[in-house]
């Protein structure tokens, strides 16, 4: 080990160079490795490994046939694994293969610019999948080491070290900081400029158009953040955290999804809400999940107010925007939790909600119907209802986030089979079992729950806040919310525990040694994040144009963006050529002092030239006044300090000796 | 002195005659001068072809950014696009400041490698790094950096083309640092001129015969070498003093030795009508040359024999003598000949 650091510290310039190039690569591809097909990663693991080798023993560089046959191999993999050479997951493939094998081919000035470019890409593509604060922290990181390695190629001499390379890089990147800031707050936000490639939005976690039994599980395990809220005085109960997103009323076989009706627009019911008791009010901070739903607490009778975002309710109560939420989107709510909606009489459009897929769950259907025959519940749906819950309750039933995989008669399954589920398990074959007793039922989704933040005070929904419950009609009553989820597992609503996935090795350890340290760290680690996300990720046009608006602009456009850009700029230009300008005449500080002296003389119509040095000059003044004159003696000791001052050898206390000569020339005795 | 090479054809390559007729009246542009300090007005930059692949690079993944909307992806593209402008500035300010100071040049020989030693003077708190300079027309670089409020000697490489007093030929000095993707130079004439003796040729035939010292040697009987005195003649520079006839001095204030057999050898004198090339005395040209550079080489071989040697060039003679002042004086006389007198 020693040994090896000892190598270390004595490589030649070329070796070292090359393993510090190929660390960095090998940084930047680091958080690539999980998401690269398995021989991806395996392969740019070991050509670099074996670029490093061949660097550490001053061994020759592969010929060029190996490389044509590793990237033959490598193009015909990535097109056999991704079925295509273009879209995104492709292109990244291809880009890791390509800078790895560049690497092997280091030979010109030209190749390492290559071997740069590609890396510069890599650390972009990065940002596919994440563009977290650490992601960026690591990107920072690599982009510091990439201009290092590139400033220390252009410094041809000698063995430089690392460190100054480095330092180069830094002063870099801190003064090109505010370059950054400035065109990233006003380069104007366009759309995307072509269409992209169907696999560019995934990575986006939320709740989806259709539920399929498993798919909330999964968003049980992602604890990013879904939305914020901040509540104007005290929030509701945790049981009445509801916040409605997709309702999803036709079963397809195993699928759960939105209403598709058999009925004429006409004979659909109208919503029908009647709100009771005070409002609640509150903002909510939607993170952009690229679907129009607006989430509200149930229920919200007016439109939520969201600048230039026009809103309307569904049927189902379901508030949407007229475009996917794209952005960070900011809307104030007005809720009631007390309400009621749906129609009080049966009509036939709630034939809608009674459907089920022909053929499917028979053990379901049997144990409706001998429901429906109990002497005991006499066929009142709302004791009905009751019974099924209680056997939820006491039927042995368990919630749990790995239900296993369920076949296609899922609410049999559930009921009779499995007993462990999911929320959207146990609301599926909640709403097939209500259905079969002839009770209209439906699916909503949405979040339920959430936490006060402990830093900065937000409500937080995260995506393992998702949830499934159902809506059952009654006569009479309308539409009443069903949450199966709290008959099994009355923690899950009421004091919202939350199933969690186990954690790592650290935070298991660092939970244990000292939990409360634990909770405040992640608490600020998120509130970090929070801003993180509210300033840098969530920057777009909207914010672009406020900005414009601080900075005086009535009606702010795109346009004006290029305006305050192209201002930037010339101002910049012009102060650059102001100091060219005053660069250009600025003297040498010795010499302006020197043409000062002579100029006096001059003045007083002595012959003295105007490129005379001091010794000449102390000649004029011995003629004019004698050696012997106070007056000369004063000017001739002046100027002779100023003479020893500029064939000094050059030392710290230079400029000060000149500062002192300057402070004393206003003293002298000048002639008249 | 012929300086200009001729252009290339105007018609058969039209843009080397341009670019050699640009590059011509921007030498001539150039105030010559020894001690050069590097401003805004002289220093020069353009990108260079990897600064054009960063600027590609910047513009993909900018358009990446936009397509993907990623806010990470402009913070990146900015912050790259900012420190390449950074770098821009910096690589300016690495020559710009610079002060070039050339040292004095030593005489050399036409056709032969020669040194210049060029001293780069920084006034500035930080290093200059990566910086390189040639001749003009040449392409062997030489680099250095320049420590902070320092200077570095930098020893550039030409051969002269010419013999004589010639000017020397314009410098560039240049540097990509830090980030290779601008170039940076200056062009730079420096006020001095170098020396340049004709190139020694490189077999000369053997030194011609020696010949009788004038006026005596018609008369001058060979003997035996026995030590006894045969006569008087003018002094010369170099006799021994025993050989002087001191009664002489006393009487007529002359310097007189006697002469002696050994005294009376032949005297070697390098003749430009003599060096065995036709034409050469008279003529300018390749004859003229061809026969100066025999005589260059001549005087090398002379004097690295020890032996006196006289040279004479048409109407310029330089009296017999040895040593490296004497050397000198012949090569500069072989340097300077005009031809024709």
């Amino acid at each position: 080990m020693k040994a090896v650091l000892e190598r270390l510290g004595h490589l030649p310039r070329d070796a070292r160079d090359t393993l510090f190039l190929l660390l960095v690569i090998g940084w930047v591809l680091v958080p690539q490795l999980v998401r690269l097909p398995l021989w991806c990663s395996a392969l740019a693991l070991a050509v670099l490994l074996w670029r490093a080798t061949l660097a550490w023993n001053a061994r020759p560089l592969p010929s060029r046939w190996w490389l044509l046959a590793l990237l033959v191999l490598t193009i015909t993999a990535t097109l056999l694994t991704h079925r295509t050479l273009l879209g995104r997951d492709a292109g990244v493939t291809l880009l890791v293969v390509l800078l790895t094998l560049k690497t092997l081919e280091l030979r010109a000035r030209r190749d390492a610019f290559v071997v740069f470019f590609l890396s510069f890409f890599t650390m972009l593509t990065n940002f596919f999948f994440s563009q977290s604060l650490l992601t960026a922290a690591a990107m920072l990181v690599a982009l510091m080491g990439l201009l290092t390695a590139l400033v220390n190629t252009h410094m041809p001499v000698g063995k430089p070290p690392l460190r100054e390379a480095a330092g180069i890089a830094l002063t870099m990147a801190a003064l090109g900081a505010p370059i950054m800031l400035v065109l990233f707050m006003l380069f104007p936000r366009l759309a995307p400029l072509w269409g992209m490639p169907g696999d560019a939005m995934t990575g986006r976690s939320g709740l989806s158009s259709t539920m399929e039994v498993g798919s909330i599980a999964e968003l049980a395990l992602d604890d990013s953040i879904a939305m914020r809220i901040r509540f104007d005085g005290l929030p509701p109960p945790q049981s009445e955290l509801y916040f409605r997103g997709p309702v999803l009323s036709t079963l397809q076989g195993r699928q759960w999804q939105p209403l598709r009706s058999g009925f004429p627009q006409r004979m659909q019911d109208a919503p029908n809400l009647q709100v009771e008791g005070d409002a609640i009010r509150y903002q909510v901070t939607l993170e952009p999940n690229n679907r129009p739903w607006i989430f509200v607490l149930d229920a919200a009778a007016q439109q939520p107010v969201a600048r230039s975002m026009p809103m309307q309710m569904s049927a189902q109560l379901q508030w949407t925007a007229d475009r996917p939420v794209s952005d960070l989107l900011r809307y104030s709510v007005q809720s009631h939790t007390r309400f009621r909606h749906g129609p009080l009489r049966r009509t036939a459009a709630l034939q809608d909600y009674l459907d089920l897929p022909p053929g499917l769950n028979p053990r379901t259907m049997a144990w409706a119907s001998e429901l429906r025959r109990d002497p005991a519940l006499g066929g009142d749906p709302a004791r009905m209802i009751d019974a099924v819950l209680q056997r939820l309750r006491t039927g042995g039933y368990q919630y749990t986030l790995e239900p296993g995989v369920y076949g296609q008669n899922t609410a049999d399954e559930f009921w009779f089979d499995r007993r462990t589920g999911f929320c959207e398990h146990i609301a599926s074959a909640f709403a097939i079992m209500m259905r079969s007793l002839d009770i209209p039922a439906r699916i909503v989704t949405g979040y339920q729950g959430g936490e006060t933040h402990s830093v900065d005070g937000f409500w937080i929904l995260r995506q393992s806040d998702a949830h499934a419950w159902t809506e059952v009609w009654l006569a009479g009553r309308g539409w009443i919310r069903v949450d199966p989820t709290s008959a099994v597992s009355p923690g899950r609503t009421g004091s919202l525990q939350r199933l969690r996935p186990v954690p790592g090795a650290v935070a298991s350890a660092l939970q244990a040694v000292n939990p409360q340290f634990w909770l405040g760290l992640r608490a600020t680690w998120e509130a970090v994040n929070n801003r993180w996300n509210q300033w840098i990720l969530n920057y777009n046009q909207s914010t672009q144009l406020d900005l414009l608006k601080h900075l005086g602009f009535e009606s702010p456009s795109w346009e004006d963006l290029g305006y305050v850009l192209l201002a930037l700029l010339v101002a910049s230009s012009l102060v650059g050529a102001a100091w060219t300008l005053w660069d250009r005449h600025r003297q040498d500080p010795w010499l302006r002092l020197l043409a000062r002296a002579s100029q006096k003389l001059r003045a007083a119509g002595w012959p003295v030239a105007p490129a005379s040095p001091p010794r000449r000059i102390v000649q004029t003044v011995r003629e004019r006044w004698g050696a012997a004159d106070v007056r000369a003696q004063a000017l001739t000791r002046w100027l002779l300090a100023l003479e020893s001052q500029r064939y000094a050898r050059p030392g710290a206390d230079g400029a000060t000796q000149l500062a002192r000569l300057r402070r004393e020339f206003s003293q002298l005795p000048w002639p008249k | 002195m012929a300086l200009a090479q001729p252009f290339p054809h105007p018609l058969r390559h039209p843009v080397r005659h341009l670019q050699a007729r640009f590059r011509r009246w921007l030498q001539s542009r150039l105030t010559p001068r020894d001690v050069m300090l590097l401003t805004q007005r002289n220093v020069y930059i353009l990108p260079t072809r990897p600064g054009l692949m960063l600027a590609a690079t910047l513009l993909v993944l900018l358009v990446a950014s936009i397509n993907y909307q990623l806010n990470l992806g402009y913070l990146l593209t900015f912050l790259l696009a900012g420190s390449a402008l950074v770098g821009m500035h910096l690589c300016h300010g690495t020559l710009r400041g610079l002060s070039l100071q050339l040292l004095p040049v030593e005489p050399g020989f036409q056709g032969a490698s020669n040194t210049l030693a060029v001293d780069l003077v920084s006034t500035r708190k930080r290093v200059r790094y990566g910086i390189a300079m040639r001749m003009l027309d040449g392409s062997q670089w030489v680099w250095t950096d320049v420590p902070s409020q320092g200077r570095a000697t930098i020893h550039v490489a030409f051969k002269p083309a010419q013999r004589g007093m010639v000017p020397i030929p314009a410098m560039t000095a240049e540097t990509r640092f830090p980030l290779g993707t601008f170039r940076v130079w200056t062009v730079w004439r420096p006020a001095s001129r170098v020396l340049v003796y004709p190139a020694p040729e490189s077999h000369p035939p053997t030194l011609p015969e020696g010949r009788p010292i004038a006026g005596c040697a018609a008369q001058a009987q060979v003997r035996q070498a026995s030590g006894e005195f045969d006569g008087v003649r003018a002094y010369q520079r170099g006799d021994p003093l025993k050989l002087v006839v001191w009664k002489k001095l006393a009487k007529a204030d002359e310097m007189i030795s006697r002469d002696t057999h050994q005294a009376q050898r032949h005297e070697l004198w390098l003749d430009l009508a003599e060096t065995g090339i036709p034409a050469a005395a008279s003529g300018v040209g390749p004859a003229l040359e061809s026969a100066l550079s025999r005589l260059c080489a001549w005087v090398l071989l002379a004097d690295r024999m020890g032996l006196d040697f006289g040279l004479r060039l048409g109407g310029q003679e330089i009296r017999p003598a040895s040593g490296e002042a004497h050397k000198r004086r012949c090569l500069e006389a072989l340097a300077g000949y005009e031809g024709g007198a």
